[in-house]
């Protein structure tokens, strides 16, 4: 078990807004974290600062990879943000998850379909390997963006809300399928659904314009009154059951 | 009809009118497919009245006016390019601004040029019938560019259109790629103004993906089909324009609509007929 990545007093947001402040965080091999928390405190902006889409206004982002090629991300962005009209073909999406790995030129088609349709095989929508975005129910986008994230072998999989747009069963296959892969990689799911997510995750970190993190899977009323993070509180147990606590700010009004 | 197909081989501004149909097509088929894929027509459609004030300036200072299109297209692209990226500045009143400037610009300088301004007209309306040789060659240089680009890298290009943030996550040069594209997007358009002026322009870029993609949904495809419509377009209109003697552009902008709705049509028509038997089975 070794440190994939950490995030060491960092300061971040866009132009001359701050998102996110001081926040400390690392994630190491087999973690398999939540990201909670209200909109707009910081969730995606963490997400973008571990990619390295955006860089720290203060402190540092660090890096731990333990071989030269090995792929650090599988990133599953939130489906929102695709033009479900746009011509491309569900084998296409997964072949672009290798990317980095083939450079500009593509590297050897054969081997890369292969390896593309196994991965379409393994998530059960080989079948749809022809079709194009717009043929797609939102279940099967996510399991082809799912394939897309997985083909290069991440140890680190990023998850931003991948349950919304999918029923319940898909939703119930998805987080079954992310405790399999738990057991290779580490994940890190953003998700506005506490409830569901809980059962799954190890450890749960709130994200709320500062970022609350303990290695830990419970969370006790008096941290969460520190948090102001409106969330669940989860405690493991025999009997599987889940406390419900108003948060603080809302209750007030 | 069979006099005209004479007329071609007889004629050298009709043959050069036709390699230039066939050049420019190539061109707007592969950078069409992009623009309309990506959702950059009204971008294009930007570029495209702002290159009008580099014609304006170049007429006023005495250079060529192709050299002033290409230098205010490109720096115009580069500009929208830089603003979409910043939240202060929503993209497509950004591409207005420049749109109306640009035109207005030209306007002015051309107003202000003593004299006559020849060629005006061809390059608001077009003149696919007066291109010269210099023109096939620099439209020839364009489109070995474009095809080598897009050979190389397609696969970086398509990614980087459908998912920039995930190509972003890949390590792919992002930024340069969108602004190399952007780059021939501008040249492209600007040396495609001879064949259906810049009132025109649009519809070469557009008309013929979007037919295309009635009854394909691959962007390599797409591209193919696009290039065949663009230069059929080009070429009936042409024939037409030269038989019945009516500006060429105007022609070739009608012949593609007509193509794009006869499509249209056939599929409706075999979407229904397939719905129709699969329904006959089921009972």
């Amino acid at each position: 078990m070794s440190k994939i990545l950490d995030v060491v007093n960092v300061t971040a947001g866009y132009g001359s807004d701050v998102i996110l402040k001081d926040i400390n965080f690392e994630v190491i091999d087999n973690d398999f974290i939540g990201v909670i928390g209200p909109n707009g405190g910081g969730k995606t902006t963490l997400l973008k600062l571990l990619l390295g889409e955006i860089n720290p206004f203060q402190g540092h982002v660090n890096f731990y990879p333990s071989s030269k090629d090995e792929t650090l991300f599988g990133y599953l962005p939130q489906v929102s943000t695709i033009d479900r009209e746009f011509p491309i073909k569900v084998i296409d999406i997964v072949l672009s998850g290798l990317m980095h790995r083939n450079g500009l030129f593509g590297g050897n088609k054969n081997i890369n379909r292969k390896k593309a349709l196994e991965i379409l095989s393994t998530a059960g929508v080989e079948h749809l390997w022809n079709y194009s975005v717009g043929e797609l129910s939102g279940g099967q986008l996510q399991r082809v963006f799912l394939c897309r994230a997985l083909i290069s072998q991440p140890r680190l999989l990023i998850l931003d809300e991948p349950n919304t747009y999918v029923d319940n069963k898909f939703e119930k296959e998805l987080y079954e399928l992310l405790r399999e892969l738990n057991k290779r990689m580490a994940i890190i799911m953003v998700s506005h659904d506490v409830g569901t997510i809980t059962s799954y995750v190890k450890t749960i970190a709130c994200v709320n314009r500062h970022l609350h993190y303990h290695r830990s899977n419970k969370i006790t009323p008096e941290q969460l009154a520190a948090y102001e993070c409106p969330i669940q509180i989860i405690s493991h147990g025999k009997i599987p059951h889940t406390v419900l606590l108003d948060h603080r700010k809302e209750a007030k009004v | 009809m069979i006099a005209i197909f004479k007329d071609i081989f007889e004629y050298q501004f009709l043959m050069n009118a036709v390699i230039a149909a066939f050049l420019v097509s190539i061109v707007a088929g592969i950078i069409g497919t992009y623009i309309t894929s990506r959702r950059l027509v009204f971008l294009s459609g930007g570029i495209t009245h702002a290159s009008f004030g580099g014609i304006g300036i170049a007429y006023f200072l005495g250079f060529n006016p192709v050299i002033g299109a290409i230098i205010f297209s490109i720096l115009s692209a580069f500009g929208i390019e830089a603003l979409s990226h910043r939240k202060s500045m929503r993209e497509d009143s950004a591409i207005g601004i420049l749109w109306a400037f640009g035109m207005a610009i030209g306007i002015i300088f051309i107003f202000l040029t003593p004299g006559y301004a020849p060629n005006l007209l061809s390059f608001l309306f077009g003149s696919i019938l007066t291109v010269t040789n210099a023109d096939l060659l620099s439209l020839l240089a364009l489109n070995l560019s474009v095809i080598l680009f897009f050979v190389l890298f397609y696969r970086p290009i398509l990614y980087i259109a459908f998912d920039q943030e995930f190509a972003r996550t890949q390590k792919i040069p992002v930024t340069i790629l969108n602004y190399v594209l952007i780059t021939f997007i501008a040249i492209a358009i600007v040396l495609s103004i001879r064949v259906v002026g810049i009132i025109l322009l649009i519809s070469l870029f557009t008309i013929p993906p979007a037919t295309a993609n009635i009854f394909s949904n691959h962007f390599g495809k797409i591209i193919f089909w696009s290039i065949l419509l663009s230069f059929l377009g080009c070429f009936f209109g042409l024939l037409i324009s030269y038989g019945i003697n009516i500006p060429s552009g105007a022609a070739i902008v009608v012949v593609l609509v007509f193509m794009f709705g006869i499509i249209k049509a056939l599929h409706g028509l075999y979407n229904w007929l397939k719905r129709r038997s699969s329904m006959a089975r089921n009972k």
